[in-house]
């Protein structure tokens, strides 16, 4: 068994690629800001219309100003349009011919300094960020490549800075059978217990909201986890006493990393001892990991997971008793979004994304997707939907967007999220092959 | 009628220990295996058995058709992750004790780093007793060693007043042993105590420096009879002792449900058991080799084995207890955290190479060697004595 390392630096094998490019990135980050592509239509309401539209925003907030995660949207070239050059083309190139040849973006930070109104023309300018590596990735060795981009009103104020990150990697070549394992279905949460016949009454029972301890139906020993012979007299008869749910926290750990599927970090498992007697293992829900310790009085919530499971878990004894109809964790069925071929075109589109591989399936696949996949400016729009839908009225300050596996047509995309102590709205955008995104939300302070 | 001192350890090979072998499984086990035989000045037509993990990619059967040998007598695998690396060679001992076999190669090599990673979240256990096991831990999220280890820590902090310092203090040392063992990944980088507080979360309380590598690369270990065994080349490494055992309740990696989390009940199992059979004790060792995937484990394991009382690592370490020169100079290769992770098996052949006064820090005057498996898990260990 071990532990996760850090990303180890790659061997330097190409020092003098790594030369050429460390002193590329320093001739374009001395340039600083430099003028970007036009702003070819000035912000406007067919444009938005088309916006909210493909991505399902009803919100109708949007009469006088652009919805913010529109701002990239204002500064993309059309389809006919000569694809104007980025800040970071020649260290990407530079990359692509040296065997880096895979790209997948990794951020995309938004900051609003305001909303833009409609009828304003925006100017935008980009200034390279720098570039990492060579680091070893899960998808190979590669160099991370930043460069920024900002927004100007006709006043000249800035109104938006965007942070684009990719990693350019050089391709593994995976061994022969050595495929991922398979998808889980879409918006079902991805760790889930084997339930086999000397298990089944627990999960009923868990179902039903009873914690549930087997019993000898002969000598009358408690004991979890259940199994089918008393260890103690070796009866196979087996009942359950149903506990009464309060516990003390025996021990207790913070899971930072490495990523789990289906979760969040920091979180926190306990071994939880139940007032009679036996121990169990569970999540405490419901407080911050800073304020959990051993000893710690808890009684168990039944957290819904999806449709199908719900998980025995645990809340400080003394933390209120959430309403009945609020789970623990409140919107845990959050923003589901079928991607339908039609929904990923038409947003890729709306949001003036022309690439194909978010609109023609041979082109998708001949890059190696399963098929077409959602454009980023459409998944920053969705996160900035759920956002205002969770916390209406408020006023979006920034977007911190960490992408994570594609988010295919024919899968479903669903957005959870939770509210931090200090306000930011953490969201999770979930899709069958595990997390699409992870992202941070930030509003302005006078508007909540 | 007892095993101790029947069979030997006659040969060590490994491959180069690294983050990207560039080489599959099975080639890895083959090169360890020939270097093990060649090392015992043997052939692979003297071998009639092999013994690996459960959980190695390389069957018994692929080594012995790349290695060309002719035939196998015995063969047999020993489970429960790296609680297995010593019981492959208590197979291996007791095969030749018995006259089932005459040489048995022990190995294990796997890509750990550049191909499947134990650190990264587990994704089950199958529908089996042992994926039952993990649907009581992993739907919570529960899913790595690292985690897995931390909940029995928490517990040996809350209990002993022990810090993260205290587990730093074994990280530290192991990188100072590996910084001057050239065959260490960290050869020559070693870590202070203000870098292990610095470094990251992994899980609750264990930092990314209390957390040991991943590596690429093959060990192999040869077993043959003490008595052929001193016709070969190398200094004869008598098995004195070894042993497996589990504790009450066992579960892989999760004997939370009864008993006391800030102990190791397998591997105050084994120890009673090698003490036993070797009829040595721990002032008997000069060095002892404790499988260090986890700082947290070792403190436990100086406790269960007999170094020190309970609760009383801490001070153990403090005094310097486990350097090169202190009372029980602990992995002098720089153990998994400082050499490689190979599964245990890298730290069977520095006991070895203590034993033979070979090794890269070599302890002085040694006789005895302890050498121990992965814990938390089902476990195992040998007492190594000079034939």
């Amino acid at each position: 068994m071990t532990g996760p390392v850090r990303d180890e630096p790659a061997a330097r094998e190409g020092s003098t690629l790594h030369e050429e490019l460390t002193a590329l990135a320093e001739r374009l980050a001395a340039l600083g800001e430099r003028p970007a592509p036009p702003c070819p239509d000035a912000v406007n309401a067919p444009m938005i219309r088309h916006w909210t539209q493909a991505l399902g925003d009803t919100s109708g907030a949007w009469a006088d100003v652009a919805p913010p995660a529109m701002i990239q949207v204002w500064s993309m070239p059309g389809p006919v349009a000569k694809k104007a050059g980025s800040i970071a083309d020649d260290p990407l190139r530079l990359l692509d011919e040296n065997g880096y040849t895979g790209v997948v973006a990794t951020n995309c930070d938004q900051t609003y300094d305001r909303y833009v109104k409609v009828g304003e023309r925006l100017r935008s300018t980009m200034r390279f960020g720098g570039v990492a590596g060579p680091k070893r990735t899960a998808m190979g060795e590669g160099y991370f490549v930043t460069w920024f981009q900002s927004w100007y009103g006709e006043d000249g104020e800035r109104v938006a800075e965007m942070l684009f990150r990719v990693l350019k990697f050089k391709p593994r070549q995976r061994a022969a059978g050595g495929g991922k394992a398979s998808a889980a279905k879409p918006g079902r949460y991805p760790l889930r217990p084997t339930i086999g016949l000397d298990t089944r009454f627990f999960w009923d029972g868990v179902n039903d909201g009873e914690l549930r301890i087997q019993s000898c139906a002969d000598c009358g020993a408690l004991r979890h986890p259940p199994g089918p012979m008393c260890p103690a007299c070796h009866s196979t008869n087996r009942t359950y006493r149903t506990a009464s749910g309060r516990g003390v926290v025996h021990s207790f750990v913070v899971h930072h990393h490495p990523p789990v599927p289906g979760r969040t970090p920091p979180y926190v498992v306990a071994v939880v001892e139940l007032e009679e007697g036996v121990r169990i293992l569970g999540n405490v829900i419901g407080c911050e990991p800073s304020e959990v310790e051993v000893d710690l009085p808890v009684r168990v919530a039944f957290q819904r997971m999806d449709d199908d499971l719900v998980l025995p878990q645990w809340t400080p004894a003394n933390a209120p008793e959430p309403e009945p109809a609020e789970e623990p964790e409140a919107d845990a069925d959050g923003l589901r979004i079928e991607l339908t071929p039609t929904f990923v075109i038409a947003s890729a589109l709306a949001t003036r994304d022309f690439t194909p591989v978010h609109h023609d399936i041979e082109l998708a696949r001949a890059q190696g997707a399963k098929d077409i996949f959602v454009n980023i400016l459409t998944s920053i729009g969705l996160v900035q939907r759920y956002a205002l839908e969770t916390v209406p009225g408020a006023v979006l300050e920034s977007v911190r967007v960490r992408l994570g596996v594609p988010a295919y047509a024919g899968d479903a995309l669903t957005l959870t999220g939770e509210r931090a102590a200090d306000g930011t709205l953490r969201v999770r955008g979930a899709v069958g092959l595990g997390d699409h995104l992870t992202a941070t939300v930030t509003f302005k302070e006078d508007a909540q | 009628m007892s095993l101790s001192g029947k069979a030997a350890i006659a040969g060590i090979g490994a491959t180069e220990f690294s983050k990207d072998s560039g080489r599959s499984e099975l080639r890895l086990a083959a090169e360890a295996c020939l270097a093990a035989i060649t090392d015992a000045g043997l052939t692979p037509a003297d071998v009639d058995g092999l013994v690996t993990f459960t959980a190695d990619a390389s069957a018994e059967i692929a080594v012995q058709r790349e290695l060309g040998i002719p035939s196998l007598g015995f063969f047999s695998r020993v489970d429960y992750g790296g609680g297995a690396a010593c019981g492959t060679v208590a197979h291996a001992a007791m095969a030749v004790a018995t006259g089932q076999a005459d040489v048995v190669v022990c190995y294990r090599a796997f890509n750990e780093r550049s191909g499947h990673r134990f650190g990264q979240a587990n994704k089950g256990g199958g529908a089996g007793s042992l994926g039952m096991e993990f649907s009581w831990h992993l739907p919570f999220g529960f899913a790595t060693p690292a985690a897995w280890v931390a909940m029995q820590a928490r517990r040996y902090l809350h209990e002993y007043g022990a810090t993260s310092e205290d587990l730093g203090r074994v990280a530290v040392a192991m990188r100072r042993h590996a910084a001057t063992n050239p065959k260490a990944w960290f050869h020559g980088r070693p870590i202070t105590l203000e870098e292990h507080q610095a470094s990251r979360w992994i899980v609750e309380p264990l930092h990314l420096l209390d957390c040991c590598q991943e590596s690429d690369g093959g060990q192999a270990i040869v077993v043959t009879s003490a008595e052929r065994a001193r016709d070969l080349p190398n200094r004869p490494v008598l098995i004195a002792g070894a042993a497996q055992g589990t504790g009450p309740d066992q579960m892989m990696m999760f004997s939370y449900y009864s008993g006391d989390l800030a102990s190791l009940p397998a591997m105050g199992r084994v120890g009673e058991r090698l003490w036993r059979q070797s009829g040595l004790g721990p002032d008997d060792v000069q060095t002892a080799i404790l499988y260090d995937h986890f700082t947290p484990f070792v403190l436990m394991q100086l406790e269960e084995l007999g170094f020190c009382g309970r609760g009383e690592a801490k001070d153990f370490l403090k005094d310097g207890g486990i350097e090169l020169g202190g009372r029980l100079p602990l992995n002098p290769h720089g153990g998994q955290l400082g050499e490689a992770y190979i599964h245990g098996m890298n730290g069977i052949a520095e006991g070895v190479r203590q034993v033979r006064g070979t090794a890269a820090n070599q302890v002085p005057d040694v006789t005895n060697v302890l050498v121990t498996a992965g814990t938390g898990v089902p476990t195992s260990g040998l007492v190594l004595t000079a034939g």
